[in-house]
């Protein structure tokens, strides 16, 4: 059996402003994949063809071990989804839409979904046009969550929420992935919220896969190093380095891929190394866009 | 696990739910008007088979818009299709959908107005014919804005849909009123069903058929559905 809960390969689209460009993205059951991009990088066109909503001009898509889009309906019974800009029927109350989705699922959980009614603080017999922003979200989540798919795919769920209700959002879904059967694909351009529920991150941007590792490996080979430079010092392309930004004397050396010994090599040039510092997700995701550009314009 | 037949009847039965406003505006709107028509008085009679056309037209482009092209606008599309079916299942679903919702004011209304003929008497029972003819253009238009919209996708779509079939009536009239084979029994006792009027009816319900197939079929060619 295949250990994959999601595998696109190649998977390539093309539109008149915009291309999705041999995209490979493996995640395994079990294991939560935070996709960051900017707005525009392809995040949300990724989703749809894995939700077979798109069809792909190349490439395989496997979801839970089906062929998308061909076996999107076998597909579709196990998998969760919801999006920022997903609505709900305004006329229609919560209770309304829970009782619409218990007749189509039979894996519907009337207790779960009690509990995340008071958990999320939601009125079940409330009109959906009644609801702010933050409680559409929570309902959307619920009619997801309720039901106790195997894969969740959420494309930026936590988009325009406030710092309470995203919190609570990230809460409910790292109590739902307790369950170790369970994957979740979730988009994002907020990096602090990828950092907190993912296992592995993926950096996509302008339809390309940039870079993708487990979230420690990032935040173990990404570093900062703050440079003194003499006069009449050339800093030299060393190996594992992908920027150097460089006023005066005072120097700024990015590395992707951080040993030990990379300090030493500095001095060995005859600079100084004032500071190695950590970088956060999201000085990463902004560093490897930068640098993939880079690459790209080059 | 419930079977994708299911499914489909859910989704139909969930838009029924949602436009229930809707069909039951019309009914009464066209039960309003029909009671007009019993007044027998010319004024009210004129005003009556105005409002009475009115209802069936409105509920129509009503269905097409709010059943289809609101499902895009206000974002309810992203829902429904993260239920477990296929785009032309949801197709299915839409266009079974919305011609039954049409179906229930549309047969109701039609009936009862036939009924007002064919047992009160409110015209000679030689209008029955004509009266079908005309009252069937209304849902002739309506799969022809429906197959628009579903198939465009767009608001563009919808109303000029609705700008061309709904003037169109107005050609169509002419055309009924200066054939003799259609009109010329009017103030008989009992309905002819002659030639001309069978083949028009005809033409009409093969349109219906038509409009749906098609529709289908350029649905069932798409590679993208959002």
């Amino acid at each position: 059996m295949n250990d994959l809960a999601i595998d696109l390969r190649g998977v390539s689209k093309k539109y008149k402003f915009f291309s999705l460009d041999k995209v490979d993205i493996q995640v395994p059951r079990g294991q939560v994949m935070g996709l960051i991009g900017p707005n525009g990088a392809g995040k949300s066109t990724t989703i749809r063809i894995l939700m077979g909503l798109v069809h792909q001009d190349q490439g395989e898509v496997r979801v839970l071990g089906r062929r998308m889009p061909e076996e999107q309906i076998a597909a579709k019974w196990d998998i969760g989804f919801s999006s920022e800009d997903l609505r709900l029927y305004e006329a229609m109350t919560l209770e309304w839409h829970m009782a619409f989705v218990r007749s189509v699922y039979s894996t519907w959980d009337q207790q779960y979904a009690n509990l995340l009614l008071k958990r999320f603080g939601l009125r079940a017999e409330q009109k959906m046009k009644g609801f702010s922003h933050g409680q559409r979200v929570k309902a959307a989540l619920l009619l997801v969550l309720a039901r106790r798919p195997r894969l969740l795919v959420l494309d930026e769920p936590t988009t325009g929420l406030d710092p309470v209700a995203r919190h609570e959002i990230l809460r409910e879904l790292m109590g739902a992935m307790a369950d170790e059967e369970r994957t979740v694909l979730f988009s994002s351009h907020n990096t602090q919220d990828v950092e907190q529920i993912s296992d592995q991150i993926t950096f996509i941007d302008r339809g390309r896969v940039i870079d993708s590792f487990d979230k420690e490996t990032y935040l173990d080979r990404w570093r900062r190093l703050r440079l003194e430079v003499p006069p009449g010092i050339d800093l030299p392309a060393l190996p594992g380095v992908i920027a150097v930004k460089q006023q005066g004397r005072i120097a700024i050396a990015t590395a992707n891929a951080f040993e030990p010994d990379l300090p030493n090599a500095y001095e060995r040039t005859g600079a100084r190394v004032n500071r190695v510092e950590n970088m956060t997700l999201e000085e990463i995701f902004v560093a490897n866009v930068e640098h993939s550009r880079e690459e790209v314009n080059a | 696990m419930t079977d994708q037949t299911s499914v489909v009847r859910q989704m139909v039965w969930k838009d029924l739910q949602l436009h229930r406003p809707h069909i039951i505006a019309t009914l009464v709107c066209g039960a309003a008007a029909l009671a007009l028509l019993l007044l027998k008085h010319e004024g009210s009679t004129y005003f009556g088979a105005v409002t009475f056309f009115i209802a069936l037209i409105l509920v129509g482009c009503l269905l097409a818009a709010s059943n289809i092209l609101n499902e895009r606008k206000k974002q309810t599309l992203a829902f429904v299709m993260s239920l477990p079916i296929s785009s032309i299942q949801y197709t299915t679903a839409k266009l079974v959908g919305t011609v039954l919702m049409f179906l229930i004011p549309w047969l109701t209304l039609v009936i009862a107005a036939i009924w007002l003929i064919a047992v009160k008497g409110v015209f000679p029972h030689g209008t029955i014919p004509i009266a079908l003819i005309v009252l069937t253009l209304p849902f002739v238009g309506f799969c022809a804005i429906t197959a628009m919209t579903l198939v465009g996708k767009t608001e563009g779509w919808n109303i000029a849909a609705n700008v061309i079939f709904n003037s169109s009536y107005s050609l169509v009239w002419p055309f009924i009123a200066g054939t003799p084979s259609l009109v010329g029994d009017l103030g008989k006792k009992e309905p002819v069903w002659n030639g001309a009027v069978l083949t028009f009816l005809g033409c009409e319900f093969a349109a219906i058929v038509l409009i749906l197939a098609i529709t289908y079929y350029l649905q069932s060619r798409k590679r993208d559905f959002v």
